[in-house]
């Protein structure tokens, strides 16, 4: 585990303005994004809606409170533990054989598979740094 | 407290706060979910007025006029098992894809014509997709028919199969 000082100021940074922004495209549009929860059959529509409020709001600030680093370790927890739950959606996903665009970042049309699981080990690496350091 | 025990708590205040500001910034939309703006249909039809989600009677009404486009969302070995009697196959899963271009029929069918879209059943989403993709594409009376092919076939309506094809005798059999 990364324990550079320098190292975890960057990791937050990344980590933080990753989910800013994946937060920020998501809350311009609501409806929008509740389709896409809606897509992946797990959830029916009332669920969806206010996940669709929710989510956001949580990435943004989990995302936020990493950039200032104000209370790093929650922040930290938050993020991960979304980013567990998102790894398991999209293999859950990938398992029942579905073709859902991921929703990840707002826009940017892509499938739930693969990348999108790499993508988020990465990030969750980076995540699992910041809540296991030993520093103060 | 511990240091975990401080994470969690914290965490799970980021959460609260999450939906406190959800809940005041998305309050107009809350109202409008209240008065069950977004139950029965789906969540953009703001955005896609000429979608409309239909029941099972309605389908069969609208196949048996003869005069609506009847478009099957499914993927092409579902569609080849058995679909509605004169329905196209158009799977959502190549639509969706970025520089998809529409069948030539459907390129030259007029716009304001009837489309009767469905997918496999059980509230599925492929045939609402294949309906937004549509309607960007100018279509402005689509139908959908989200319980599908599994409530068509437990109603017991008339089914098709395609017929084997020999190599190279491509086409559409039932224009």
């Amino acid at each position: 585990m990364v324990r550079n000082k320098t190292a975890l100021l960057v990791f937050r940074i990344v980590l933080g303005g990753l989910f800013v922004y994946a937060g920020i495209v998501k809350l311009l549009v609501p409806l929008d994004f509740a389709q896409n929860i809606r897509n992946y059959q797990l959830v029916g529509q009332s669920l969806a809606f206010i996940a669709a409020l929710v989510l956001p709001w949580l990435e943004v600030l989990a995302g936020a409170f990493l950039i200032a680093g104000v209370w790093k370790r929650g922040a930290a927890l938050a993020v991960s533990g979304l980013l567990v739950f998102f790894i398991a959606l999209t293999v859950v996903t990938m398992a029942r054989g579905l073709d859902v665009d991921c929703g990840c970042f707002g826009a940017i049309d892509r499938k739930a598979g693969l990348s999108v699981i790499l993508e988020d080990l990465a990030m969750l690496y980076l995540g699992l740094c910041l809540l296991f350091n030993r520093k103060k | 407290m511990s240091e975990a025990g401080r994470a969690v708590r914290q965490a799970l205040v980021l959460g609260a706060l999450a939906i406190l500001i959800a809940a005041a910034v998305h309050f107009p939309l809350i109202k409008r979910f209240a008065r069950g703006e977004f139950q029965e249909t789906f969540f953009q039809a703001a955005e896609y007025p000429g979608v409309r989600m239909i029941t099972l009677e309605e389908a069969e009404d609208l196949w048996r006029t003869g005069m609506t486009a009847v478009l099957d969302a499914r993927a092409e070995e579902l569609f080849a098992q058995g679909h509605v009697p004169g329905a196209q196959n158009v799977p959502a899963l190549a639509a969706g894809r970025a520089g998809y271009a529409l069948p030539a029929y459907l390129s030259k069918t007029p716009r304001g014509m009837t489309l009767l879209v469905y997918c496999e059943g059980g509230d599925c989403q492929s045939s609402l997709a294949l309906a937004r993709r549509l309607h960007d594409a100018g279509f402005r009376d689509i139908r959908v028919f989200s319980e599908g092919w599994e409530a068509w076939t437990r109603a017991g309506l008339p089914e098709e199969r395609s017929e084997k094809r020999e190599e190279g005798e491509k086409g559409d059999g039932q224009k």
